[in-house]
């Protein structure tokens, strides 16, 4: 997918956070009336020390002075306090709006595309990827305007005092910029390569701690200690030499700062001395000129929070930009026993990877077929398909004659069960994990569907039986038990039409015994479409299909396929299993 | 806490780097703070002088302080660079010290010491813990320790000139850095453990639901599911929310305790001067500096919120590396004997002083140059028997002995060098074939690599290594994901080849492949196992020579031993195990 360039980034996460628009406008108003509250004090400030110090004037005298400046104390921590609340109001309701949209396209766009190397990616996009929005809209996005505000208002107020020093804050002002664009720029370039550095090293040590047994074996693990701390090393020094250029960037602002600082107090000591000055505008030119800073530093402070919230946007808006593969249909299905048959079916991963190559077959209803093939035969592409997963690019997939795109997805779903391969235990309880088939299931239909399953037993023994929390956080159970309690789920769905993917990890032989009793008695009465990995489940269908590269091959019963002695024979035999 | 002490301890080498790091941020913020005050001073004396007499304007020195306020400009810029190159130098030292720490503790423990039900997570996280705890010192010590030192430093200065300012500040700065970041850390810890609740809930949901998709789709539970992700978002920004405001109070408060402190030595100043007990000068020098001491204590608010975080991550390594070991070692091996027969008697071996005996009372002789293939469902004591043949978990009682010497009085190194393993759990590491492969042979330099190529031809990789462009230094990818599964095993079958043992162990060598690339590999395995001892751990039957030795284990003992013949005609287990697998062969 093509990555949208930064600026262009920078433009559709402020369009993303349109409907915020009044938090942000709320967060830099608040700011902005805060720095306008800064130049008072200071106009405050000044007069109240010259009118004691240089005009002899009582405390009595200045008191109304000092009491509007402890007022503006107060006012000001107000100020800070709703505008942290008005930025963080602004950034959740984008946070909300990106989060909801992005996880509901994910589920449009479907298990092929979130499958695979990219699960754990959006996963990560969906939790950490949007948190990481959050200082960029909240801080940097405020503070981004506030830099052109506040100094122009600090501007705006000594220009008329003392043009001198306004002409010095005016020239190096936009210097600092420029200057820090000039050293930014590589720095930039510099960071990015230092971040994936040490990125690259913690991977690193991640790779040796888990091979450690590994290393232990081969007798190298204590070597490995002493190489850690020697590529840890050569690390620190390749990422010393280049941050020391991008420290420079700070560097920059800091000597800006503290040479604005020194230039008025020396200029305006001289000018001072020789009675060329006032007290008063000198004294609030030095309050000011922190201030006059203060902006780009905290924007400086946050430019790392740009950073990755638009690394974040990178993966967000490229999830967001896919399109779904298919348009949806709005037919019903039918409601009783289900046929299908596939005719021409060809689909491809991308353009010119197909995956199914002109699909020819039939699964009569009510019967079991069993798909069989060497692994990236396009057995699991064929299910994918059926189950309205991935879109075939030509060809049809047939529901009792009606064309099974022109179906409301969720409809379809309603009259199927699917038992994948390595099916998934959801955090939540045991009861939760199979009402997922059935939301309205009662305790009797949990029992029932698991007793089926052969894993009432299992459950009975459980802490808390169907209470037992499982999953993130509760107990773990064998690849075995995770099995039967899929199919369980099926066993409660009860649907007319059942995709199962046979596990091809191996368990032991008395578990892989008990999972195939309960699969025989699951697809009895139903339309089965079984991806077959044992011998004793292919044996029992009622037709073998044999894929081979995209295609059936041949298709008939155990008995019959082997009689023509071809593909099925050939696989049968390539197990060492007598013919 | 003690923990996070404890870490500083480990650091001890850097401290020269964590030293200067905090002398050059005392520098920093002392600049800053003598800038603004001298400017201040110097302003206003100027003033007054200038308003005074011709005489006086010729004795006032104006260079001194001029000169003084340069200095204390350019020590800043030169402290703040200096300092933070000072401050990343100590932190990668400390974390190459971490890195190293946490390798050489994790050594002698795995993989028994770190079974765990989730060990993969468990490694992962600890890594992630070690990258946090790197900036422990920059972000959570140093930050407490300079703020101490500047703030003695600052309020020492103004009690010179007015004492009562110094103690202004010094409360000041008490309040703001202290009191304001502990309180609302008090006040939020309700909400913050809530937000990190409802964060994990909110991650688990969504791992799931990216997972578990199809079968979410497909029992059409995605839109509870939705739900349940967008209620949980709702909370978690509710929980955010008061932390935003406490955030904001914090601030708020910090910024006002700020600026009534400098008020408040304004108003000390101001009182003596219009009495003149004070030169007029000194009241701006006051409130500037009061002003810009509050820099010292403006990351103690970061610093506290960190405390907690850092001390559960350190916690976590420590609870780890702290472990006893499960294996205590002898100072050195006895000699290499002659035969290498294995000879076990009523071994038992736990994991726990607790645990249930996972070895017990095992009574085993297996003859150097025999073949055998051990049997068992999962927890029956197969990995149990190997992790003590390896030395990987210690044995309580019987013996258990190598050519006659017995396992405990030899060291684990020497053992293990004796030993091929291939195992589905053979870790590739993420470097390039080559770096995979020395790994057996380490010495193998560039010269060798013949010696190489004939180890990847043994295991039938060579034309596949060939044909990539980088040959020997195509990289294999983390958790060798740019391999296929049967290409994975194949260049563990290679590193195997590499290592010319007496023992060759194939703990489920072919687990996870498909039928047809597993028979591939069987017969390269049987190539491996020519002329040595070989110890074969499965639950199927599948490819058992008749002729083969086979043990059966059963809950920690051998309850069949035979020829595979005979057993199956003969034995209790053996046939019923052949019966099922008969049907479950898997395609």
């Amino acid at each position: 997918m093509p990555a949208p360039s930064s600026p262009h980034l920078d433009r559709r996460l402020i369009d993303a956070a349109r409907p915020a628009r009044a938090g942000l406008y709320a967060a830099i108003g608040l700011g902005f009336a805060a720095g306008l509250l800064v130049i008072l004090q200071a106009l405050l400030l000044a007069r109240i020390v010259n009118g004691i110090v240089f005009r002899h004037q009582s405390l009595r005298a200045v008191m109304p002075e000092l009491i509007a400046l402890f007022a503006l104390f107060a006012l000001r921590a107000a100020l800070t306090f709703l505008s942290e609340i008005a930025a963080h109001r602004a950034a959740a309701a984008v946070k909300t709006g990106l989060r909801r949209a992005l996880l509901s396209h994910i589920f449009t766009l479907g298990p092929a595309y979130a499958a695979g190397e990219r699960s754990a990616d959006l996963a990560a996009t969906l939790t950490d990827g949007i948190e990481a929005l959050e200082p960029f809209l909240a801080r940097y996005l405020p503070q981004r305007s506030l830099v052109a505000l506040v100094p122009l208002a600090i501007l705006a107020t000594l220009f008329p005092i003392d043009w001198v020093s306004g002409l010095v804050l005016a020239v190096s002002g936009p210097l600092i910029p420029l200057f820090m664009i000039l050293v930014g720029q590589q720095a930039a370039a510099i960071n990015q390569r230092q971040w994936h550095q040490l990125l690259a090293m913690s991977a690193y040590l991640l790779d040796a701690v888990q091979g450690i047994t590994t290393l232990k074996l081969f007798g190298r693990a204590r070597e490995e200690i002493a190489l850690i701390a020697r590529i840890s090393d050569e690390y620190r020094r390749t990422t010393m030499a280049s941050l020391r250029v991008a420290f420079l960037t700070s560097a920059v602002l800091e000597f800006f700062a503290s040479l604005a600082i020194a230039l008025v107090a020396v200029i305006f000591g001289a000018r001072l001395l020789h009675g060329h000055a006032h007290f008063f505008a000198a004294f609030l030119v030095l309050l000011l000129v922190p201030e006059f800073f203060l902006p780009l530093r905290t924007l400086a402070t946050h430019y790392h929070a740009r950073m990755s919230a638009l690394a974040a946007a990178r993966r967000i808006f490229a999830v967001l930009d896919t399109a779904p593969a298919a348009p949806r249909g709005t037919a019903l299905p039918p409601s009783g026993p289900i046929a299908l048959s596939c005719r021409g079916l060809k689909a491809e991963y991308e353009a010119g990877r197909p995956i199914l190559r002109g699909i020819e077959c039939d699964f009569p209803a009510g019967r079991m077929s069993a798909i069989v093939g060497r692994s990236g035969a396009g057995k699991s592409s064929l299910a994918a398909a059926i189950l309205g997963f991935i879109a075939p690019s030509e060809g049809t997939i047939l529901v009792n004659g009606a064309p099974l795109a022109a179906l409301d997805r969720e409809s379809w779903w309603r009259r199927l069960a699917y038992v994948p391969q390595t099916p998934r235990i959801f955090a939540g309880t045991v009861a939760e994990n199979l009402r997922l088939a059935r939301p309205d299931a009662d305790t009797a239909a949990l029992s029932a569907a698991c007793r089926r399953a052969l894993l009432l037993d299992v459950i009975e023994s459980l802490p808390q039986g169907f209470a037992t929390r499982l999953g993130e956080g509760g107990i773990g159970l064998s690849g075995g038990e995770i099995q039967r309690l899929a199919l369980a789920r099926a066993f409660l769905k009860d649907a007319p039409l059942l995709i199962l993917d046979e596990a091809t990890a191996h368990l032991d032989l008395e578990t892989e015994a008990l999972v195939a009793e309960a699969i025989a008695d699951l697809v009895r009465g139903r339309t089965s479409i079984l991806i077959a990995h044992r011998l004793a489940t292919v044996r029992k269908a009622d037709q073998i299909l044999v894929m081979e590269a995209g295609r059936i091959a041949e298709h008939g019963t155990h008995e019959s396929l082997l009689a023509r002695n071809g593909a099925y024979a050939a696989l049968l035999q390539s197990v060492s299993i007598p013919v | 806490m003690k923990d996070l002490v404890r870490l500083l301890r480990l650091f001890a080498a850097e401290r020269v780097w964590m030293a200067g790091g905090l002398l050059l941020a005392l520098a920093t913020i002392l600049a800053n703070f003598g800038l603004l005050a001298l400017a201040g001073w110097f302003l206003a004396a100027s003033g007054l002088v200038g308003l005074a007499s011709y005489a006086a304007q010729n004795v006032f020195n104006f260079f001194t302080p001029a000169a003084f306020v340069r200095f204390f400009a350019t020590l800043r810029v030169l402290g703040r660079y200096g300092g933070r190159i000072v401050d990343h130098e100590a932190t990668f030292r400390e974390l190459a010290a971490l890195r190293s720490f946490l390798f050489a503790r994790l050594e002698p423990l795995a993989p028994a010491g770190l079974a765990g039900e989730r060990s993969g997570d468990l490694l992962s996280r600890l890594v992630a813990d070690i990258d946090r705890l790197g900036d422990v010192y920059l972000r959570v010590f140093a930050p407490f320790a300079l703020a101490a030192c500047a703030a003695l430093a600052m309020a020492g200065t103004l009690a010179f000139f007015v004492p009562w300012a110094g103690l202004a500040l010094l409360a000041g700065l008490a309040l703001a850095g202290l009191a304001v970041p502990a309180a609302s850390l008090a006040l939020g810890a309700r909400p913050s453990r809530k937000t990190v609740a409802i964060r994990n809930e909110m991650r688990a949901d969504i791992v799931d639901a990216v997972q578990g998709m199809a079968e979410l789709l497909a029992y059409n539970a995605a839109p509870a599911l939705e739900a349940r992700i967008g209620a949980a978002n709702d909370r978690l920004i509710g929980c955010e929310a008061r932390l935003a405001a406490l955030a904001g109070l914090g601030a708020g408060a910090s910024l006002l305790i700020a600026n009534a402190t400098m008020g408040v030595a304004l108003l000390i100043g101001l009182g003596l001067a219009a009495s003149h007990h004070l030169p007029g000068a000194v009241v701006p020098l006051l409130a500037l500096g009061s002003l810009a001491a509050f820099e010292a204590v403006a990351p103690l608010p970061q610093a506290f919120q960190l405390i907690g975080g850092m001390a559960e991550s350190a916690g976590r390594v420590f609870a780890i590396a702290d472990r006893p070991p499960p294996v205590r070692e002898p100072a050195r091996s006895p000699a290499r004997p002659s035969s290498l027969d294995i000879v076990f008697a009523n071994v038992r071996l736990r994991y726990a002083p607790d645990a249930p005996w996972a070895l017990d009372g095992l009574s085993l002789t297996i003859r150097a140059g025999e073949h055998v293939t051990i049997l068992g469902r999962s927890g029956a004591g197969k990995t149990s028997l190997l992790n003590l043949l390896l030395r990987f978990a210690e044995y309580e009682e019987g013996s258990a002995t190598l050519g006659g010497i017995e396992l405990r009085t030899i060291r684990g190194d020497d053992v293990r060098s004796l030993f091929a393993v291939v195992s589905q759990r053979t870790h590739l590491f993420a470097g390039s074939i080559r770096d995979n492969l020395r790994i057996a042979r380490p010495e193998a330099r560039e010269a060798d690599d013949a010696s190489l190529w004939r180890a990847l031809e043994a295991a039938a990789l060579h034309s596949l290594v060939r044909a990539t462009p980088a040959g020997l230094d195509q990289p294999v990818g983390e958790g060798a994901a740019r391999l296929s599964g049967g290409e994975a095993r194949r260049l563990a079958l290679a590193r195997a080849f590499l290592r010319d043992t007496p023992f060759l162990v194939l703990d489920e060598p072919t687990e996870g492949l498909d039928p047809l690339t597993e028979a591939g590999l069987r017969a390269d395995l049987a190539r491996l196992a020519r002329g040595r001892t070989v110890i074969t751990i499965t639950h199927r039957l599948a490819f058992v020579a008749p002729e083969e030795r086979v043990i059966v284990l059963e809950a920690g003992r051998v309850a069949e031993d035979g020829k595979f013949a005979s057993l199956c005609a003969n034995g209790r287990i053996v046939p019923r195990l052949a019966r099922m697998q008969k049907d479950l062969i898997h395609l």
